[in-house]
C-alpha cells in the first residue's frame, strides 16, 4: 500500500478564501499574497494556502478582496506515488490525465461524492486535495478501501 | 450528461443543482406573482435553464438545452 500512493496530511497550514470585491484588480490581490499559494476556486475568488499565517491578509487586502479564515474548515491532504492519479481518478469524475490536468491546474469538484478543491503540485505526480475537516474521516475511509483495489492491476 | 461550466469546463451534471427555465423575471405587481412562482411551459426543444454548480465554482449558469435530445448548445454565467 505505501510502495503505491503516500498519503500524509499537510498539518499546520493557514487557510483563507479570498473573494475580490466588484472591480477589484486580480493581480493586486494576487500579489498582495506573497510567498503563499492561491488556488482558484471561482470567478474572483480562491482558497489561500500558506505555511506562514495568514492573519495580515484581510489589511492588505483591505477594499479589494474579503477573507474568510478556513484553517479549522479544511484539512489539506498530499498524495504522492506511482498510484496517486489513479486513486484519485477512480473517485473524481474529472480527467486526470497529464493532458486535460498537469501541474498548477485546480478544480474544484467532488471525489466520492464529497467536495473537494483539488491541485496537482508537481509531475510525479503529486496533489494536494482541500477536504471539509467533518467529511475527513469519511474521505479516510474511502482512501483506505480503495488503495488496496489499486494494487493488482499495478504489479 | 456533462454541462460545459463556463468557468470550470466540462462537468458531469451529478455537480450542478437544477433550478429550472430561465426566462420568468420576478414581477413588480402581486398581481403577476402566482403566474411567476408556479407557472412553467413545459418546452420540448430549445430552451434557457438556470443552473447551479454547486460542486464546482458556486456560479449560476444559463445552459441553453434541447430537452428532446438533451443536446447542450452552450452556456453562460447568468450574471
Amino acid at each position: 500500500m505505501a510502495d503505491l500512493v503516500q498519503m500524509i496530511e499537510r498539518a499546520g497550514l493557514s487557510l483563507a478564501t479570498v473573494m475580490a470585491r466588484k472591480g477589484a484588480d486580480y493581480g493586486a490581490i494576487i500579489a498582495a499574497l506573497g510567498d503563499g499559494e492561491l488556488h482558484a476556486t471561482g470567478p474572483g475568488t480562491w482558497l489561500a494556502v500558506s505555511d506562514a499565517s495568514l492573519d495580515e491578509l484581510p489589511d492588505r487586502l483591505r477594499g479589494q478582496a474579503s477573507v474568510s479564515d478556513q484553517s479549522g474548515g479544511y484539512i489539506v491532504y498530499r498524495f504522492a506515488g506511482p498510484g496517486a492519479r489513479r486513486l484519485l481518478q477512480r473517485g473524481a469524475f474529472i480527467d486526470l490525465d497529464p493532458e486535460a490536468f498537469g501541474p498548477g491546474a485546480v478544480a474544484v469538484t467532488a471525489i466520492a461524492h464529497m467536495g473537494v478543491i483539488l491541485w496537482q503540485v508537481d509531475a510525479a505526480p503529486t496533489y494536494d486535495v482541500a477536504i471539509f475537516r467533518s467529511h475527513a474521516e469519511s474521505f479516510r475511509h474511502w482512501v483506505e478501501g480503495m488503495i488496496p483495489a489499486l494494487a493488482p492491476i499495478s504489479a | 450528461m456533462r454541462i460545459p461550466c463556463p468557468h470550470c469546463g466540462t462537468r458531469e451534471s451529478q455537480e450542478f443543482v437544477y433550478r429550472g427555465d430561465a426566462a420568468p423575471v420576478r414581477p413588480a405587481d402581486d398581481g403577476a406573482m402566482f403566474d411567476y412562482v408556479y407557472l412553467r411551459d413545459n418546452v420540448a426543444g430549445v430552451m434557457r435553464e438556470h443552473w447551479y454548480h454547486a460542486q464546482g465554482c458556486r456560479q449560476w449558469i444559463v445552459v441553453t438545452r434541447d430537452t428532446r435530445s438533451h443536446a447542450i448548445d452552450h452556456a453562460e454565467f447568468a450574471r
